[in-house]
């Protein structure tokens, strides 16, 4: 009885500390980010273009922040409109068939497509052989591609979560799928679906594998045309250590792009939160 | 009769829009085979002209005459980086899965599970960096190396990596166990520790061992992290603490300097059919398992 006793003791302490552990390398991280990264985050980071000699190591990261910005709204375009569409069918649409669990599982599978292959397609397809070049639309297009089955995953759920008597609901009245659909789910799921989209807005601006050969380049004024090559955050960041251009500047730069992810995660949880409230005055039960 | 129109009409829209989203969904799927069916395309002189020596060859040296072009050794070290990443992460996801499903007060899981998901949020990169700038020196100091990249400290880079996901896949395995196997052991008297280790994780097992294959394949298929602190060196791996290059860091190394159509170019292809056929082959078996769970298979 007595060790069994202890016995307990040491599970319960083992499992307490790997929670605490996760907590601590967290903190540990964040904190050393800001202690190194902090110093170099200005005015003038944001908004200067990197200068100096090897380039990058004065100035600051404008181009990259445009970069990104431009990256991730051609990625959450090209990917989302195809990406919602396909939740559509697999949520209304779908039934019982079996393309429905065909297009399930494969979307599963996309899922574990490492993105340096998302990447390396792109580069051959769209930079090699259709001859675009390096440049914003063929990177765009990697992330899109990466983000799809986030994307389909994401609204598939939001619209599976919406309580299915409004379907049979629907059906028994006679009410087209199509327009159950656009009045009763969508509304009720907008809040799911965006925050899926804005997650997977920062999934797309942290991956650096997809663009390192398809679009990022090391100095480029990132003017939004679309043929053109750009910079972007997290290759910058590469590029800053792996040349040893400057570890201030790089330590700024990650700090930076964790920033900017942290803001958009609590903003889809922020938005994900209003789930559940009436976003139009239904006929559920009060 | 107007409104048999109506209806028609508005039965037309819906078939029209049904076979548009069951057409869309189809091409996003079809995205999937022309991604794979192009790497083949791009790679098949490789295979054709060496076929499994390809993958079984230890020498790499694409541009020699004749070029070698053996993967073996990134092969070696993907599955080591990999494999030791799911040796490490294993306990701490598994007993922080546990924490959070049964033991932690709700203040604490409160505050651990957007933690979680903030670890999901940060990006590939900065872990790379952070463990190039931070693990890497520390070894180099410690142990008085030249350089202290090892495949050893991606897998720890890739540990902290893929912990989120184990964690958060084995805990909603761990609470989808139906209340009454709690309730009925309580009743018995057991301690919490005792019916968690020998209830609730037995019947979990098969959830908790999925999400640990499918973090295995994230670890193997991951790039930037392993890019910058596996050391790429084309040797074979012969130890944890050796460097190697893992098949992710090699594309993305040499593809931007591979000359098109030669033979370097289409190993690099070669190279990521193995790696996505491997990937797809782990979360294809996953799927599977996961859903003869779902599908009443051993606990119900």
């Amino acid at each position: 009885m007595i060790i069994r006793r202890y016995l307990d003791f040491i599970w319960l302490s083992l499992f307490w500390a790997s929670g605490l552990l996760i907590l601590l390398v967290l903190s540990a991280m964040l904190a050393y980010l800001i202690w190194r990264g902090g110093p170099a985050l200005s005015l003038e980071f944001l908004t200067a273009s990197p200068r100096g000699i090897p380039l990058g190591a004065q100035g600051g990261v404008y181009p990259a922040i445009k970069g990104t910005f431009y990256l991730v709204l051609i990625a959450v375009v090209t990917a989302g409109i195809p990406g919602i569409i396909t939740a559509i069918y697999l949520t209304e649409y779908g039934m019982q068939s079996s393309l429905k669990e065909i297009v399930n599982l494969t979307v599963q599978c996309m899922a574990g497509i490492p993105s340096i292959i998302t990447g390396l397609f792109v580069y051959a397809f769209l930079v090699v052989q259709l001859k675009w070049g390096m440049c914003l639309m063929a990177g765009g297009i990697a992330l899109g591609i990466m983000v799809l089955p986030v994307i389909v995953l994401t609204t598939r759920d939001a619209f599976l979560a919406v309580d299915n008597n409004y379907r049979w609901l629907g059906a028994s009245l006679g009410v087209s799928r199509g327009y159950m659909f656009l009045r009763v789910i969508l509304p009720q799921s907008v809040p799911a679906v965006l925050s899926g989209l804005l997650l997977a807005m920062g999934y797309a601006a942290g991956a650096t594998a997809p663009i390192m050969v398809t679009a990022a380049v090391i100095s480029s004024n990132s003017s939004g045309a679309w043929f053109e090559p750009v910079m972007a955050l997290p290759y910058h960041l590469y590029i800053l250590f792996s040349e040893h251009t400057s570890m201030d500047k790089a330590y700024g730069t990650a700090l930076l792009l964790v920033l900017l992810l942290l803001v958009v995660n609590i903003i889809a949880l922020w938005i994900r939160s209003w789930q559940g409230r009436d976003f139009h005055n239904d006929f559920r039960p009060k | 009769m107007l409104r048999k129109i109506a209806t028609n009409r508005r039965q037309f829209w819906d078939y029209i829009m049904g076979n548009m989203a069951a057409f869309i969904a189809i091409a996003s799927t079809a995205l999937f085979l022309a991604i794979i069916l192009f790497m083949w395309g791009e790679s098949r002189p490789i295979w054709v002209l060496q076929g499994f020596n390809f993958v079984g060859g230890t020498e790499w040296n694409p541009v020699g005459h004749p070029p070698q072009l053996g993967i073996a050794s990134m092969i070696a070290g993907t599955l080591w980086v990999a494999l030791g990443a799911m040796v490490l992460a294993a306990p701490i996801g598994f007993g922080c899965a546990i924490f959070l499903a049964e033991f932690a007060p709700v203040w604490l899981a409160r505050i651990l599970r957007p933690i979680l998901n903030i670890l999901t949020g940060i990006p590939s990169v900065v872990y790379g960096f952070l463990g190039a700038a931070v693990l890497v020196k520390f070894f180099e100091k410690t142990f008085n190396q030249a350089s202290g990249e090892s495949l050893f400290c991606a897998s720890l880079v890739l540990t902290i990596m893929i912990l989120p996901f184990i964690v958060a896949n084995s805990e909603s395995a761990l609470r989808a166990i139906p209340r009454e196997y709690r309730q009925s052991a309580l009743a018995l008297g057991v301690s919490h520790q005792y019916l968690t280790i020998k209830v609730l994780v037995p019947l979990a097992k098969k959830g908790m061992f999925g999400s640990l294959v499918l973090a295995f394949g994230r670890a193997a298929g991951e790039t930037m992290a392993v890019l910058m602190v596996a050391g790429n060196n084309l040797l074979m791996p012969t130890a944890w603490f050796d460097k190697g290059e893992p098949i992710p860091a090699l594309i993305a190394l040499e593809v931007g300097s591979a000359e098109v159509g030669s033979p370097h170019y289409q190993a690099l292809f070669a190279s990521g059919l193995v790696l996505i056929i491997f990937i797809a082959a782990i979360n294809l078996f996953t799927n599977l398992l996961m859903q003869s769970t779902r599908n009443g298979g051993s606990w119900r």
